[in-house]
This record gives structure tokens, sequence and C-alpha cells, in this order.
């Protein structure tokens, strides 16, 4: 993977979700990474490690997050309130990706700021075409905010 | 009755007669200053009985006036008269001049001990009767009092005990009324004077001051209409005139005498029937000719009187309390029946007998702000609501009643033969809220003793009391019988009951609202769980069949292949409903955004998005003026997009399909109509076609999961509208449905706060 393509973050706590979604991406021959985590302490961890010399080298940012809102621990909407507050991924572009079209997630997803609120199709080939048109908006056509560098190096 | 200012008896309501200044002449008057008992007050014809001029006895000792042997005694009980008071019998006492007198003394209101000598009645039988001679009198009259059993009975014993006991000519049991004109009510009499049982005197026959002594003092007695009075003579001229309340020898207003004298009765006595210390009642006693009653007679008719007093007091309560515990037995069903009804109005009205009963009346109205339940002969509803307003107006707080409603509001007179009476209690705090009842006019003849619109004659020199006591028969329009205190407290306690009864349903009600809430949270929160995870297992069903035809496909037989589609179109059907019935209940909490909606341009609108599904078919839309609308543009859209694009389907077997869409302007709301020439529908199912997942028609011949319907009500109805279907088989169909037109669309929306929940 070259270094600077960006992964994209997939919350997702249903493997058989997360199966379907990989394979979409996979159909649709982007070249990000996508990564994994199974509910929202997870996400956080991922976001907050990037940066840990721990870990090694310096990560960046996921390019975009795929966060759907029912999730074990803390919900989708708590980590997008999360995000938010945190002045390193204030700008981080978040898509609300769930099964259902709720009128009350759809307004505090919005008053939390999120970037897009897909409902995913029931229909397979509307799955496809939902998954491959989000990567290849957020990865390949969007113009990602300038990274923050909040942290000086230590 | 009220006393106006033009009306000459008003001066007999201003009369000072406790202080007349004079006596009558049977007897002597002596009044002693109260710490040494020197004389201070003596009539003018005392002098024989002092031994000298008045004047020269005035500062005077009671001992040095009067034989030594009898003054330690009688000082002893002069000194020893309670407070001012009823007199009492102090026995015989000998004057300077030898002659014997009754002596009978009392202490004054103005602080004298008084002494009164009454003379020994000729008519010696009657003179010295001493207080034992009259004891089994008394105790006869006491037995036939106890063994009366009703008010009439006990007044015509009384009157009959006391004529006995004084050979008067006639007594008369005389019962006031409420606004003090007087009843003869029983009579016992001889041929000597008429009678006048029966009859009614106008209160100011016996005016204020008079009724007001008679209740300080239960005895008075004039033994001679022509007597001359005597004068009361003062040791100190400037000294104000003895306060004579509680004298017996007090001289009476000469307007009374005439009274006296006209009314053809030279002598008369009266008894005072107090309850509670206020006067109900009068025995009077007349004589055709001058007569003295010794006072220990006066004594025993005031004790007959006092027993008289108890026993009609007794009588009564036990009347009120019969009358209370049935009225009460009423209630208790009353109360019963509201308790069971979800509003008090109905269940107070379900049994005309016992509403009416409860106030012994003909007719009732229950008026409440949710309408106005009339019961028996009761006024109509206007005339109830205008009683109301007036009730209102006058700030009754408890309870209202009047036999004669014309008085109080002219404009009743009109339904004097419904509502002369009135008996009403309010039952809201915060509305002209009503329980009436009401009783008939109920004409009477009334007689009275004399005419009492000519009370008086005024003459030059001063007024003149009526001269005529024959019977004047007036008849009494627009009255009705009286309500009795146990029918006015009756409703007194109903209204307390309503009052209770209305609380606790609205504490009910908020109990009820408050689980309601509830329920809805839980609801909302089910929906919401459902919509997340009733979904996703379609979607996966979805996607792992279609992965597996792409990777296993062309290894299955056609028939797996045939499988695998179907196991796919089944899961999409079932998410479709997921889909459909989540809007539905969706569409139940959500807020309504109103704005004003052209529904022209809606229905063209919709009409351009059926283009797909109507393809290469015929299908002529006609499209009437609508009407701009208040409401939310969203679902009113729904609406359409439902009615129009079934109109669509069911019209699918037509050469050509006629669809229209019209609008009529009612006078509080818009009728839209859109009408096809499709397949209709059996009107025996119309009440079907609007529920959730109700179809007419299989599954083959016409798709879709039944919900549009139910949308189109649950929307039409948040807005304050109606639907409804008209449809043949075959011939096509017709839906209906209303919006409120604006004004009826904005005093809506005030409550759609509580819809939208």
């Amino acid at each position: 993977m070259p270094p600077d393509l960006k992964p994209i973050l997939l919350v997702e706590d249903n493997p058989k979700d997360i199966e379907l979604t990989l394979v979409a991406f996979e159909k649709s021959r982007l070249a990000n990474e996508v990564v994994v985590v199974r509910d929202g302490v997870e996400a956080l961890d991922y976001l907050s490690r990037r940066g840990n010399s721990e870990v090694g080298a310096r990560r960046s940012l996921p390019v975009v997050v795929l966060l759907d809102i029912k999730l074990p621990k803390l919900d989708g909407l708590e980590v997008l309130e999360r995000i938010r507050k945190d002045p390193d991924t204030r700008t981080l572009p978040v898509v609300m990706l769930t099964s259902s079209r709720e009128e009350q997630d759809l307004v505090r997803s919005y008053n939390l700021g999120v970037n897009a609120f897909v409902v995913k199709p029931v229909g397979y080939r509307e799955f496809l075409e939902a998954v491959r048109d989000l990567g290849v908006f957020w990865a390949v056509l969007n113009e990602a905010p300038p990274q923050q560098e909040s942290l000086p190096a230590p | 009755m009220t006393v106006h200012a033009e009306d000459p008896f008003a001066a007999c309501d201003r009369e000072p007669i406790h202080i007349p200044g004079s006596i009558q002449p049977h007897g002597h008057l002596l009044a002693f200053e109260p710490r040494e008992l020197r004389l201070a007050h003596a009539s003018a014809a005392a002098g024989p009985v002092l031994g000298r001029d008045p004047a020269q006895a005035f500062g005077r000792r009671f001992a040095e006036l009067f034989a030594a042997e009898a003054a330690p005694t009688f000082e002893a009980a002069l000194r020893a008269l309670p407070n001012p008071g009823v007199a009492r019998q102090l026995g015989p006492l000998c004057g300077a001049s030898g002659e014997a007198f009754q002596a009978i003394a009392h202490r004054s209101p103005d602080g004298f001990v008084v002494l009164e000598l009454e003379t020994m009645p000729e008519d010696s039988q009657a003179g010295g009767v001493a207080p034992e001679a009259l004891y089994p009198a008394i105790r006869d009259a006491f037995d036939r009092l106890r063994r009366a059993i009703s008010i009439e009975e006990l007044t015509a014993v009384a009157a009959a005990e006391v004529r006995r006991l004084t050979g008067f000519d006639r007594v008369l049991a005389y019962r006031f009324e409420p606004n003090w004109d007087g009843v003869v009510v029983a009579e016992d009499r001889n041929d000597r004077l008429p009678s006048y049982l029966g009859l009614r005197f106008p209160a100011s026959d016996i005016p204020a001051p008079a009724r007001r002594l008679y209740e300080l003092n239960p005895q008075r007695l004039i033994a001679d209409m022509d007597y001359a009075p005597v004068p009361i003579l003062a040791a100190r001229a400037e000294a104000p005139p003895l306060d004579l309340t509680f004298a017996t020898l007090r001289s009476v207003s000469p307007v009374h005498l005439e009274y006296m004298r006209n009314m053809g009765t030279p002598a008369s006595m009266s008894i005072s029937l107090l309850r509670e210390d206020r006067l109900w009642g009068l025995l009077s006693c007349h004589h055709a000719a001058p007569r003295r009653v010794p006072f220990a007679l006066r004594n025993a008719c005031d004790l007959i009187g006092q027993m008289l007093s108890v026993r009609v007091a007794a009588e009564e309560a036990t009347a009120h309390a019969e009358a209370r515990s049935r009225l009460k037995g009423l209630e208790g069903r009353l109360l019963a029946r509201m308790a069971m009804s979800a509003r008090f109005p109905e269940g107070l009205a379900a049994v005309p007998a016992d509403l009416l009963g409860l106030a012994g009346a003909t007719g009732a109205a229950v008026l409440t702000m949710e309408g106005c339940i009339l019961v028996g002969r009761a006024p109509p509803e206007a005339a109830v609501r205008r009683i109301a307003a007036w009730l209102s107006e006058r700030g009754v707080e408890e309870v209202f009643h009047t036999i004669h409603l014309a008085a109080e509001l002219p404009e009743m007179a009109e339904i004097a033969d419904r509502a002369s009476g009135l008996l009403a209690v309010p039952v809201s705090r915060l509305h002209p809220s009503y329980v009436m009842w009401f009783r008939p006019e109920l004409v009477r003849t009334v007689s009275w003793g004399g005419d009492p619109r000519k009370p008086a004659a005024p003459a030059p020199d001063r007024l003149h009391p009526r001269r005529s006591f024959e019977i004047w028969k007036e008849t009494v329009r627009r009255r009705a019988a009286p309500w009795s205190a146990a029918e006015i407290e009756a409703a007194r306690d109903l209204r307390s009951a309503i009052l209770r009864i209305v609380l606790r349903h609205a504490e009910e009600r908020a109990a009820l609202t408050d689980r309601l809430e509830r329920i809805n949270e839980e609801l909302t929160a089910f929906s919401y769980s459902v919509s997340h995870d009733l979904r996703a297992p379609f979607r996966h069903i979805i996607g792992f069949a279609e992965l597996l035809r792409e990777l296993e496909g062309n290894k299955l037989s056609e028939k797996g292949r045939r499988f695998l589609a179907t196991i796919t179109e089944a899961a999409e059907n079932a998410g479709a409903l997921v889909d459909a019935l989540l809007a539905f209940s969706q569409m139940g909490r959500a807020r309504l955004n109103r704005a004003m909606v052209d529904t022209e341009v809606l229905v063209a609108e919709v009409i351009r998005s059926l283009a797909q599904d109507i393809g290469e078919r015929r299908v002529t839309w006609r499209v009437g003026a609508l009407p701009m609308v208040r409401g939310d543009p969203v679902m009113l859209r729904q609406v359409f997009q439902n009615l129009l694009s079934n109109a669509v389907k069911y019209t699918r077997g037509r050469d050509e399909a006629v669809i229209a869409v019209g609008c009529e302007l009612g006078e509080r709301e818009f009728l839209f109509s859109v009408q096809d020439n499709g397949t209709g529908f059996d009107m025996a199912y119309a009440g079907k076609l609007f529920g959730v997942f109700q179809r007419l028609h299989r599954m083959e011949e016409f798709e879709g999961i039944g919900i549009g319907l139910a949308n189109v009500r649950r929307i039409v109805e948040r807005h304050g509208g109606r639907v409804w279907a008209r449809g043949e088989p075959d011939r096509g169909a017709t839906f209906f449905f209303t919006l409120p037109r604006r004004e009826e669309a904005e005093a809506q929306e005030g409550e759609d706060g509580e819809a939208g929940q």
C-alpha cells in the first residue's frame, strides 16, 4: 500500500455485515486498506493510538470513518460525539452507515456534525453500489481536510 | 315583604317602644338604684302605696317606704335579682294604704331594680293563683303536647290549653313566614270573636321593634285597650326614660291600641314562641272585653309556649331527618351511577325519577361544558343557559334557591309553568356548569286578615292602622311550592359529591395520560430496535444468496438457481414489509410540519412521478381546480402518491384508464376525491380498505403490501380530516378525504402537540 494512501475505518459489530461490506469494497477495487473495528471503544482507541510511538510509525487518520449506529459499549452517536470533541479528529469525515433510517438518529447525527448519513439498502446490488459510491467519493473524489498537527512530535 | 321609605308603617319600625315613659294603670311601678335601693322612678299614681307623694319618696330606701316586717325579705329578694331579664314573682306585698299587690320584680337593662305592684284582679277566682295550684293544669297540658304528633295538632293543643287556663275568648297560634308575614295555624275560640284560622297578616302588623321585644320578653299583656297611661316620674328631672323591656306593665304604642280597637279586641295577651332565641311564632290571646290575667297564670302560659316550641322543634327535626335519610338514599343511587359513567351528567340523568326526587322537582337540567341534559318538565335549553349566565353573574357559590324566579329574572315569567321554583348548585369552579331543579307555578289563594296593601290609613295628625280585618283574598301567581331545608341540603351534598367525582375523574385521566406516555415511549424504543435489528437479517440473506449465486451459480441446477432466486425475492419482500411497517409507525409519531401547500402543484408532480408505472398504457387524467391547504407537505404528498398510484394500479386492465382528481369547497372543509374506472371493490369490504395489511385482491393480481391506504387514513386523520371510499366490483372506485379549511386547521394546530407525540 502506498504510504500516502489512508485507510478506511469501518466500525461494525455484525460479522455478516463486515463480510458483505468487505466483499463490496473488494468488488469496487479501491486501493485503500479497510480497517475493521468491532465496537465504539475500539474505534476511539484506534483513532487516539495513531501517533503513539510504541506502535511505531505515525499512523495517519483514516480517509473516512464508516460508523454503524447500533454498537456494543459506545454506540455510533457517542463515538461521533467524541470524535467531534477531540481537536485532533474534529474535522475527520464521518459517515453513518446504518440499517435503518430513524428520524431521531438522523437529527442527532447531523446535530453532532456528521458528514453523511447512509441507510444500507436491502437489495444486494443496491448495497454494492452504495458501498462502492461511498468508497469512491471519500477515498478518491473528496479532498480530505488538512492533517492537524496539534501534538508536537516527541 | 320589604319596607319602602314611603311606607307609612315604616315609622313603626323605628318607634322606641321599650321606653314609652308610662305604664298601664292596673298596677304601680317603682324603680330603685341597685346599690342602696333608693327610689329613683315611680309611676305617678304610686302615692297611696308609698304613703307620700312620689316627689317626697324619691331618694328614700326601700325599707323606709314599706312596712318593717316585709322589708328585709323583699330587700333580700330584690338584691338577689339576676342580671337583666324576665320578671319574677315575689309574692303579695302591702302598700302604705293597706292594699295588697302582687309584687313582681326584675333588673332593667339600664341597671335599676324594678318593682311592679299589680293590683289583684277583681275576679277573685283568677286572683290569688298560687303556682302550685296551676301545676295539675300545666301537667295536663304537657301530657297533651307530648302525645300530639304533628305541627298542626301541637299548635291546636297549645291554643286550647292556654284558652282553658286563661279564659280568653280566642287564642291563636300564629306562625311567622320567612318574610315575617304571620299565618294563623291553629285557633281555639268561642263565639264572641270571629275565626282567624288560616288567615295571613302582613309583616307590618308586628313591626321589627315589637318582634325584638317579643324575643327578649316572652309575655305581654294589654288588659284594657282604653286604659289611661300612667306616666313614670323620675327623681332627677334630667334622668333618661326608664327601660321597660322586661316590665310587665309596659304601656304600648297608641297605634297598637288603635289596631286593637279596629280589631274589636279590648284585651290581648301574647306568649312568644322561640326557637334558638329566635321568634318563630306567637300564642296570641284576645278577649271581647277588658281582661286581667294574674302573673302566675301568664307564667303558666309561657311554660306551655316553651313546651310547644320544644315539641315543634323536635317534630320538625324528625321530619327533616326522615326526609334527609330518604334523599340520602336517592343521592347514593345517583352517585353510584355517576361513578360508573365516564361523564357524570349522563350518570346523573340516567334515571330521571331519582334526579327529580332528590329535590322533589318536576324538571331538572344538567348544564356542563359538554352540553345540556334536560330531564322531566324542564325549561328549554336556551332558558337554562340564560339562568346559568345569570347565576354566574350573581356569583352563586354553593346553592341558590327561589320559589319566584320571575321576580329575579322577569323574562322567566313566560316559563312560570315550568320554572317558577329554581334550586341550583354550581358544579364547576371554572365553568358556568350547574345542576338545576325546577318546580312549576302553583296558583294559590291566600286569605289575608284585611287587605295587606292598606296597612295604614294616613290621617292629618298621625298614622292610623287599617280598620278592616275582613277576609281579603289574593291570588298568588308565578310562585312554586317552597323548597324544604332537606331538599336544599340534598342539593348541596350532591354538589360536593359531583365535585369529588369530577376531581377523581381528572386524576384518573392524568394517571392514564402518564401511562400512555410511558407506553408510547416503550413503543418508540421497541420500534427503534426493530427498525435496526429486523432489517439487517433480510439484507444478509439477500447478500449471501447473491454471493452464493455468483460463486456457485453455474454449478447449481436450474431448479437450484430458481430456489436461490426465490430466497432472494422472499427476503426482499420481507424487507419491504418491515420498511413499510416502520414508515407507518413513524408516520404516527412524527411531528406535522405544517405549511401552505398548493395541492394542484402537488398532484401534477405526483402524476409525473407515476409516468414510469404507466409506461405504454393509456391513462387520461382529469384534474379539477385544487386549493391551497395547510398541512405537512411531505405527508400530503404521500396521500396523493398512494391514492393516484392505486388508481393507476387498479385500472391496469382497462384499455383507457380515466382518473379524475377533484375538490369541493365545503363550509368548513375541503372535500377531495380521486375517482377511477378500474377494478373497483365490493362495498361489503369498504371497512377493511383502510386497515393495516388489508388487501382486497390476490397478491398475483395486484402487487403491494396493503399499507398505503392505512397511511392515507393516518395522515388525513392527523390533519383533522376524514377518509372513506365508494366502489363497485369492475365499475371503479372513488376515494374521498377531507382537510379542514384554514381557520379549523389553525384551531386544530393548538392540539397538535398531543397528537404528534
